[in-house]
């Protein structure tokens, strides 16, 4: 029959099928699609920051041009439509549990943001809602803002429901044996630091297109998320108390998520209000300011940290006290990022033996804050490894070599740490030594000299950082307060001839599954990869899934797929089994074929497709005709991608400009299914990391207005601004899953933010700096160069 | 943020009062001031429009006087809505002190702004410096028209 | 945006007419800030005479100056021969002003009228002796900046062209804002028989402005180390989130002596 066909598996670069529709222009976004009769939803929104609403005037805008209705809260509440909820809590200090005040879809009574929703103005076109928003009189008192979130415990209250502006007060860890270690430490080196607050900024903005069937009496959403399936359950089950059949969510191609899409926000949520409250399809798409105002940002925390050396400069203790903004209300997995993908990182890749942390959650008048790439393990890789290399220079260490003493030996796998998670493999040294070899550690200080005689101050840094993703399983998500499971779903239907649909309940929004999927069961099956389609972000068509955030679709989407994949071969082989008249267990699949053994009878797993659905020859008492499987795949635990990173900069002293120059980063991904796909995450996440440590910073004034609102002030990284990368694997693959794979999404964000500072530090050194906050913009790092010349005069 | 500045002005305090609380005179002085009625001692209805570049928008608010300490000073506040633009407000801590020997005046005033909606979240480059013309402009004509006065 | 009318004349004349019929009129030039202020709302204009239609987008030699018409595109500047040859630091400077697409559609005077304090080009308007040709008169470029956003032209005057006078030796150095890539601090220094022009753009809340100390100091030694013992005030500069005047100041010194090659 056929040629031996090239099978495009796992461990293979192939080119993303999905990228020639991205590059001509031909996705289909939300807002690309139409209904009939569709009418456009615009949000008018506070621009004052805290506030009381005396009255809200609509009567003019409703009875402007193109106008089909104007709603505020008061509608919403006499619908009884809930709030978004907030999918993970955990218990407080004092025995309490987080607070968590309600969201309204349209403010109540009071703002709590510049931006919180006060009334929606449907009309025939955007324009005319804008205009007719225009016409809106909005009456508020004016209450004191609460911006400066490790002060809000002393502003004005926000919520009743959350007293002293806290909603929580947690902790994790052994805090008497912390505090006992610290008490005895031969040193302990303390350290606070900041972590900037960022806007997600994904390329696609938000967008939602509902539309209602008054004859089914059902509901259609498409809109911008991650996770189609959790949507459907949260705004059926949860705020329209609907049946969740009775709602269909499709989020077709989205444009970018970085953590800022997983939530339910309030316009999807108003526009499925609306589409049955007006009868004609709504949609709301936001502008490049309203993304700003309204999506989730990321980050905000400042840390405390002390940590206790013995007098072998052996780490003994770690403390780390967390202060961190939430903003205005608890977005879904506002509260888990902070604690749970916090606290738990926090003994990085070394052997702590004793480990506290407590984390207070702030509510302020800022815009909500959630994941964002990475979501709690870049906060804490970026305190410990900040730590961990201003130890080293206070100890006269090599930072390297201070690590190094410092890890979990590769023999102590698998290894419980001190907060909660146990670690099932690693091994560090082999990361640490290929990055320093690539990035020609040994030569630096003939660079450093090099660029000394240019006036150049050149600086080294690096990160070895650990990462928890894949969050699992379900029951240890339940223990820890999510209520969500955490398992993924496949369904694999072979379809008659022989080729494959696969339905998963995973999401693609960048992360190139029509493709890395495909190549999964191309290789178990030993099939061409084009025999493969890759479904997803539909609940009409998926089995119900978590979707993807946290680096989980190929840990726990790809798994999902494998075992779907492995059930189709079982029965395949019971089908081969009566066709070629053997036993089954004589049966060997291999290349595509069932073959029995020591024999040269075979059949090519088309042929038993077909046998499948057109069942003559078949044993069907035995056997269901058809070929089609499910799997649910519920985790044992995270997988661990662990790796360093470092990175070299150039400062020139007069602008105070950090260039970066060089990048190492060697990475233990376990097993790549597509090495090139992997590559491009990798360098993504350093280009959002080197971001954050580099250039943005989300800024409100002392008023609550986001003075970043736009990019003449926010600084997202460019092209121009990252040098060439020079990516390395190490691997040693994950013990609990069938592919022996980790996630590599998020790596990147949170490896490269501390090497970078510390390069900077580094390279400012010799001048007497020992502390750089993020983002080392040229004015802050010009400052620092002339202050410290200032005390070197004096 | 907050903006400084003084003149010398050879005129006797009272007289400079007397034109601080003259609305005629504030009329003049605020920029592209519109419109300004007074509702009470110590409010006034404001219509100003704005141009900032190609940004052109009218904004509507009062004026109000506090801290009104004759004839030492006050502290002059205006706030006006921009629509769609957004909001601002400025408030000038004004002060006057005569020089008995010159009989001269100096006017010092501090002016501290805000910003709301759109302007801030769009304009944060130029709020400062936009302020501090604003400022320039309203004393530097009120100045102006008084010195005018004063020679004619 | 609110509607609004739009007309596109075929000559200046025409667009003079045009705007006259118009409670409040706007020339559009390349539309980079107009476009995008009406899309916000922020202003609401009775109609917009679009300008690309009347034929002042050429660019000539006329011995001791280039007189580049007023609709010309960034990108057309900076690809120049005639530019490139006489008076290199203007192409340079118009090849770095945003990106592609804001170079292919942006005009010198579009971008000259708005004055914006970031922009590049009014610091070489300045800088090179440049004369601001307009459908009534010409104006000295010393004239012409008023102030942030404000120029001597008059409503309803449209710059038809600008000649550059062409120096011994110019140059640009620009140190981009590192969220937009406007000039934070923009310097264009020009040497002329009779003395060294130095303009600085991006810096000054009044916008674009001549440094006199640092020309006197040029003037006198063309060399970027008779600038090291000068001291630059920052009185008068802009403050924002990413420079303090103190910084501004220690930047236009830098990018000074960095033009000064």
């Amino acid at each position: 029959m056929n040629e031996v066909t090239k099978i495009d598996g796992i461990g293979s670069s192939v080119r993303r099928t999905e990228d020639k529709k991205f590059l001509t222009g031909k996705g289909r976004y939300t807002d690309d699609i139409n209904r009939p009769g569709q009418v456009q939803a615009y949000f008018l929104r506070s621009d004052v920051a805290h506030a009381e609403i005396k009255s809200i005037d609509t009567k003019a805008a409703q009875s402007a041009p193109g106008v089909v209705g104007v709603f505020t809260g008061a509608d919403i509440a006499v619908d009884k439509v809930g709030g978004p909820i907030c999918g993970w809590v955990v218990p407080c200090r004092d025995g309490s549990s987080t607070k968590e005040p309600p969201h309204p879809l349209l403010a109540q009574g009071k703002v709590r943001f510049v931006g919180d929703a006060v009334a929606v103005v449907v009309a025939e076109t955007m324009e005319q809602a804008k205009s007719a928003a225009e016409l809106i009189d909005v009456d508020y008192n004016e209450l004191t803002p609460v911006v400066d979130f490790v002060n809000a415990d002393k502003g004005a209250q926000i919520h009743e429901e959350v007293p002293n502006n806290c909603y929580f007060d947690w902790e994790l860890g052994d805090e008497g044996a912390t505090n006992k270690a610290i008490e005895r430490a031969a040193k302990v080196v303390k350290l606070s630091v900041r972590n900037n607050r960022l806007v997600p900024n994904a390329m696609e903005p938000r967008s939602a297109l509902a539309e209602y069937d008054s004859l089914d009496e059902s509901y259609t959403l498409h809109t911008t998320s991650q996770n189609p399936h959790l949507t459907r359950l949260v705004l059926a089950a949860f705020m329209f108390a609907i049946p969740e059949s009775k709602l269909r969510v499709i989020a077709p191609d989205v444009g970018g998520g970085f953590g800022s899409k997983i939530y339910v926000y309030i316009e999807e949520a108003v526009c499925v209000w609306a589409s049955k409250k007006i009868g004609r399809p709504v949609k709301w798409t936001a502008d490049r300011t309203q993304a700003f105002l309204t999506d989730c940002h990321g980050r905000d925390h400042v840390n405390d940290v002390q940590l206790a050396l013995d007098e072998n400069n052996k780490i003994i203790g770690l403390r780390v006290d967390t202060v961190c903004n939430l903003g205005a209300y608890l977005s879904a997995f506002s509260v888990v990022v902070p604690t749970i993908l916090h606290g738990t990182l926090l003994s990085g890749q070394y052997d702590i033996p004793a480990i506290y942390t407590n984390v207070k959650g702030m509510a302020t008048n800022t815009v909500n804050v959630d994941a964002y790439r990475g979501a709690g393990r870049p906060e804490a890789t970026y305190l410990l490894e900040r730590t961990m290399e201003t130890a080293a220079k206070e100890v006269g260490m090599d930072p390297a070599e201070f690590r190094r003493i410092n890890f979990i030996p590769k023999d102590a796998f698998p290894y419980q740490t001190q907060v909660a998670l146990q670690y099932d493999i690693g091994d560090y040294e082999p990361h640490l030594d290929k990055a320093m070899e690539m990035i020609d550690y040994s030569n630096f200080e003939k660079r450093r000299a090099e660029a000394a005689k240019r006036g150049m101050y050149r600086g080294i840094g690096m990160s070895s950082y650990i990462e928890a993703c894949g969050l699992a399983p379900s029951a240890v998500v339940g223990a820890l307060g999510g209520r969500v499971g955490q398992w993924e779903s496949a369904s694999v239907r072979v379809n008659p001839t022989g080729t494959i649909s696969v339905f998963t309940g995973s999401h693609s929004h960048g992360q190139g599954h029509a493709t890395t999927f495909a190549q999964i069961v191309a290789d178990k099956l030993g099939i061409p990869m084009e025999n493969v389609e890759v479904i997803h972000g539909d609940t009409d068509k998926t089995p119900f899934g978590m979707g993807s955030y946290g680096s989980r679709s190929l840990a726990s989407g790809g798994s999902a797929i494998s075992k779907a994949v492995d059930k189709i071969i079982n029965k395949s082989k019971k089908i081969a089994a009566h066709l070629l008249e053997a036993s089954e267990d004589d049966i060997d699949f291999k290349d595509g074929k069932f073959v029995v053994g020591g024999t040269d009878k075979e059949k090519a797993f088309g042929e038993i497709a077909l046998a499948a659905y057109v069942p003559h020859n078949y044993p069907l008492e035995t056997l269901e005709p058809g070929l089609e499987e499910n799997a649910f795949y519920d985790p044992t635990n995270f997988v661990f991608p662990s790796g360093t990173h470092i990175a070299e900069v150039e400062i020139d002293p007069a602008t105070g400009v950090v260039e970066v120059v060089d990048w190492a980063a060697c990475d233990d991904f376990g097993n790549l299914v597509n090495p090139m796909i992997v590559e491009g995450q990798v360098h993504g996440g350093i280009a959002q990391g080197i971001g954050q440590a580099l250039l943005e910073d989300a800024h409100y004034d002392e008023n609550g207005q986001l003075l970043t609102a736009s990019y003449m002030d926010y600084c997202m990284p460019r092209a121009d601004d990252l040098p060439s990368f020079k990516v390395g694997y190490t691997n040693t693959p994950c013990t609990h899953n069938d592919l022996g794979v980790k996630g590599c999404g998020e790596a990147g964000a949170i490896a490269s933010p501390p090497a970078l500072i510390n390069a900077v530090i580094d390279a400012l050194s010799p001048l007497g700096v020992t502390d750089m906050s993020m983002p080392a913009t040229p004015q802050k790092v010009w400052k620092a160069i002339q202050e410290s010349q200032s005390v070197a005069a004096e | 943020m907050e903006i400084k500045d003084s003149y010398e002005l050879p005129l006797p305090k009272e007289r400079v009062w007397a034109a601080l609380n003259d609305e005629q005179f504030l009329k003049k002085s605020i920029p592209w001031c519109e419109k300004l009625e007074r509702r009470s001692e110590t409010e006034l209805a404001a219509e100003v429009k704005l141009k900032i570049g190609p940004m052109s928008t009218r904004f509507t608010g009062n004026i109000t006087l506090s801290d009104i300490d004759p004839p030492n000073g006050y502290t002059i506040t205006g706030s006006g809505k921009g629509g769609i633009a957004g909001a601002a407000s400025g408030s000038a801590r004004v002060k006057l002190i005569e020089d008995k020997d010159t009989l001269s005046t100096t006017l010092s005033y501090e002016v501290s702004a805000q910003v709301k909606g759109k302007i801030a979240q769009l304009g944060s480059r130029l709020i400062q410096s936009t302020a501090k013309k604003l400022s320039k402009n309203f004393f530097g004509s009120f100045v102006k028209q008084l010195e005018d006065m004063d020679k004619s | 945006m609110y509607s609004t009318k739009y007309i596109k004349p075929n000559s200046t004349s025409e667009a003079l007419e045009a705007i006259k019929s118009m409670g409040e009129g706007k020339f559009l030039a390349g539309g980079m800030t107009l476009i995008p202020t009406l899309k916000q709302r922020l202003a609401s204009p009775d109609g917009l005479v679009d300008i690309s239609g009347c034929d002042l987008d050429s660019i000539s030699d006329e011995v001791d100056a280039i007189k580049i018409g007023a609709m010309t595109k960034h990108a057309s500047v900076g690809e120049s021969g005639l530019v490139k040859k006489a008076i290199p630091a203007l192409a340079k400077l118009a090849d770095g002003i945003g990106d592609r697409q804001v170079r292919n559609r942006g005009t010198l005077g579009g971008s000259v009228a708005n004055n914006d304090p970031s922009a590049c080009y009014p610091s070489a308007v300045l800088a090179l002796k440049a004369i601001v040709h307009t459908n009534t008169r010409s104006i000295e470029a010393d004239e012409f900046f008023t102030g942030m956003f404000e120029t001597l032209l008059e409503e309803n005057e449209i710059i038809e062209a600008i000649s550059f006078s062409k120096p011994a030796k110019a140059n640009y150095v620009k140190f981009p804002n590192p969220a937009s890539r406007y000039a934070m601090v923009g310097v264009f220094v020009a040497q002329f028989n009779d003395g060294v022009r130095v303009a600085v753009t991006g810096a000054g809340e009044g916008g674009v402005f001549r440094h006199a100390e640092m020309e006197a100091a040029l003037s006198s030694n063309y060399n970027a180390d008779a600038l090291s013992a000068l001291e630059i005030s920052s009185e008068g500069l802009i403050s924002d989130l990413h420079a303090s005047p103190e910084y501004r100041a220690n930047l236009i010194k830098e990018m000074t002596k960095r033009a000064v090659v």
